[in-house]
């Protein structure tokens, strides 16, 4: 039940089903082609920034989560369950309309990448947390037999193994993240899908648009992908998925 | 100020429910058909027929890889130059249909390849043909992998409804846009707004975690 | 089925010269050899002698590259045999037992009647439960796999397959995975089976079971078959070295 390598047939689908367009206009994509590119470039760098928050509310998150106290773990739980419950398209306007109203008045390529940041941010913490806790307790309680400190455990024993197995996962969470960024250009982002937005709405050609950027989030996804099937090899992880 | 809002909010709650009405019916009926697609789709990837498989798993990366607002849009935009004319509703179904169907089938052939090959063997030694090996022998066992991620793609597919806000429908979080232009609280209009996703989804959640910790606790040995 | 058995030869099993590789390996070479009805035969030799691959064969789990394999009278690989039908006809017992876990050992002896062979449900249930009581089994109709020591499990395994009435039954190592204990029982369910002239191919170890039921031992090493005989030749007056190398190894434990 081998499956075989399907990046191939993706490209011959996309390629056949663009000649049964007529009027499919090749010469607009390249027209816009620089458009497309600062779109495709503002789309990553902002990923990666949101990205980098992530992790940062995620540690914090994981490592209040895993505290026996309540004091932090209540509040962490709570914040992660009310993120996953909820759409992020409604969080982002949740900041985009409600921050004014504090008297924030931000950017909306900042809300955005603020809205990413603390989405992701909760998965990250779950995929933290997992990886900690699956640790075997042996390895904590060798530790602590050879009578290193809370402190020293995590960072020689635990976070080392656990940094092992979380790096597929977060891999995984960043394709997410890429995806989501698309939602910022209903708050008027400039990035990838708003470039593919004006295309239709300046010439009337959407399909040129959105066929053309779809093809860069393929790309930036098959990289994501390839990334995380190596990072999975490297580290010697067996049956390491996306 | 603040009263004025509330009254102003109350008034407008035929509307969220509404939008809340639109959400749970467009959720609904894509998790139906997502589910019945997904599993035929995923079933269909594991049979021998390598050209079949290969253009499920084709279709499934291009999904997979696309962000679903860029979907929505070539869905309700593209289709009608092939002659497809389509309302904003059945362009969200289509949508969404099809989106679930992917990552459903995704979870349905892990299911499927984490039954041992023995147990397939032992159904084809006794003479059972193809569906019937499916039906009574694979998929039972399938289901402890599959249920857990399936009850979680629920909760994603109804989050992701969301973004057919984007063509117009007007769901819950169009609702919450429709409002915060005549109620300028956006904090409080959307934090409604999320408590009504909440609502439908955190149930959900926790069943997804119960069944985790069910199937991983009755049958860990099988777990990979 | 029975009618076109005479016109290809009398054997119920017959490989006439086949070969099989892996990949570079050829794992089963020129095998010919013929069971006939009723007759007991046990295969053994050293692991990795391709002896399971010889009856993973017969059902259709392996194919074969060339020679031919002609099973009560149907030729594997032709297109006329209808595979399915034929393996209602051979019953397996795996190593691993391979029970359904989500089926109790009623419903793994019933599944396979009632949906292959159609047989109405209250009637595949009242021969289950005799079965069951055949193997010794009368008061676990309902347990469930997880619930049965090993030897429970194959006895229920030799059960499923007898609920299809087949003509053939292939033993891969059966006792194998057993604990030493409950090797005695499987076996004795085995023995009543032969005793009641089933046709069985058995890949065993367990000499003692040879000796008492097997009207020929084949014995295998690197995927060809050195030596076929009476148990009782084969066990007195091995012919090749490879056997006695064999038999003292398997003899002294």
């Amino acid at each position: 039940m081998a499956i075989p390598d399907t990046s191939h047939y993706c490209l011959l689908t996309t390629a056949y089903s663009l000649t049964m367009l007529e009027n499919f206009s090749f010469r607009t994509i390249v027209e816009y082609l620089p458009l497309f590119g600062q779109g495709l470039v503002t789309t990553v760098w902002l990923s990666l920034l949101s990205f980098a928050g992530a992790l940062a509310v995620g540690i914090v998150l994981a490592a209040m989560n895993l505290q026996r106290g309540w004091l932090f773990r209540v509040p962490a739980k709570a914040y992660i369950d009310a993120v996953r419950a909820t759409p992020l398209l409604a969080q982002l306007y949740f900041l985009y309309f409600g921050l004014p109203r504090l008297g924030i008045i931000l950017p909306e390529l900042v809300v955005g990448i603020l809205a990413l940041s603390l989405n992701s941010g909760a998965y990250v913490a779950e995929i933290i947390r997992a990886g900690i806790l699956s640790i075997p307790r042996g390895q904590v309680e060798a530790g602590v037999a050879s009578g290193m400190t809370y402190v020293q455990r995590m960072r020689l024993v635990i976070l080392p193994q656990a940094f092992k197995v979380t790096i597929p996962p977060l891999l995984g969470q960043a394709i997410v993240l890429v995806k989501d960024s698309a939602l910022l250009s209903l708050i008027a982002v400039a990035e990838l899908t708003r470039a593919g937005q004006l295309l239709a709405s300046d010439r009337f050609m959407p399909a040129e648009g959105f066929v053309t950027i779809a093809a860069f989030y393929l790309l930036l996804y098959y990289g994501l992908k390839g990334l995380a099937a190596l990072s999975g090899r490297w580290l010697g992880l067996a049956g390491a998925r996306t | 100020m603040i009263w004025q809002q509330l009254q102003s909010l109350v008034g407008s709650y035929p509307l969220a429910l509404r939008g809340l009405g639109m959400t749970v019916m467009l959720s609904l009926i894509s998790l139906v058909l997502g589910t019945l697609i997904g599993f035929g789709l995923g079933i269909l990837r594991t049979g021998g027929n390598r050209l079949v498989s290969g253009a499920i798993g084709a279709w499934v990366d291009l999904i997979r890889g696309t962000p679903f607002l860029v979907q929505i849009f070539l869905i309700f935009f593209i289709l009608p130059e092939f002659g497809i004319e389509l309302d904003a509703f059945t362009a969200g179904i289509i949508a969404l249909t099809n989106l679930a169907a992917c990552f459903i089938c995704e979870i349905v052939v892990a299911g499927i390849r984490s039954v041992p090959t023995g147990q397939v063997e032992a159904a084809l030694a006794s003479g059972l043909s193809r569906w019937q090996r499916m039906r009574q022998v694979v998929l039972p066992q399938a289901m402890r992998i599959v249920l857990p991620p399936l009850v979680g793609q629920y909760v994603l597919l109804i989050k992701d409804s969301s973004v057919v806000s984007a063509i117009g429908l007007t769901d819950l979080t169009r609702v919450g846009w429709l409002v915060v232009q005549r109620v300028p609280n956006g904090l409080l209009v959307f934090f409604l707004v999320g408590v009504g996703y909440f609502i439908v989804c955190y149930p959900l959640i926790l069943l997804a975690r119960r069944l985790e910790q069910r199937m991983g606790a009755a049958h860990g040995e099988v777990q990979l | 089925m029975t009618s076109n058995r005479s016109k290809n030869g009398a054997g119920m099993i017959e490989f006439r010269g086949v070969n099989k590789w892996f990949g570079a390996l050829n794992v089963l070479k020129d095998i010919t050899l013929s069971v006939e009805p009723r007759e007991v035969v046990v295969v053994c030799g050293p692991s990795g002698s391709g002896k399971s691959t010889l009856i993973r064969c017969i059902n259709g789990l392996e194919t074969i590259r060339d020679g031919d394999l002609v099973v009560d009278g149907q030729r594997l690989g032709d297109p006329a045999t209808n595979m399915t039908r034929l393996r209602t006809e051979i019953g397996f017992v795996f190593q691993s037992f391979n029970l359904y876990p989500h089926k109790t050992a009623l419903e793994n002896v019933t599944l396979a009647p009632i949906h292959v062979r159609k047989i109405p449900r209250a009637e595949a249930e009242k021969a289950g439960r005799e079965l069951l009581a055949k193997v010794g089994l009368a008061d676990k109709v309902n347990a469930y796999p997880a619930q049965l020591s090993g030897g429970q499990q194959q006895r229920v395994a030799i059960a499923r397959c007898l609920g299809m009435r087949p003509k053939i039954m292939l033993f891969d190592e059966p006792t194998s995975a057993l604990d030493p204990e409950m090797i005695s029982e499987v076996l004795d369910v085995m023995v009543a089976v032969a005793e009641e002239g089933m046709t069985m191919m058995v890949v065993t170890h367990e000499m003692g079971f040879a000796r008492k039921v097997a009207q020929r031992v084949v014995f295998m090493d690197a995927g060809a078959i050195v030596e076929s005989g009476t148990p009782e030749e084969f066990f007195s007056h091995p012919k090749t070295d490879r056997s006695r190398a064999f038999l003292s190894k398997i003899l002294r434990h």
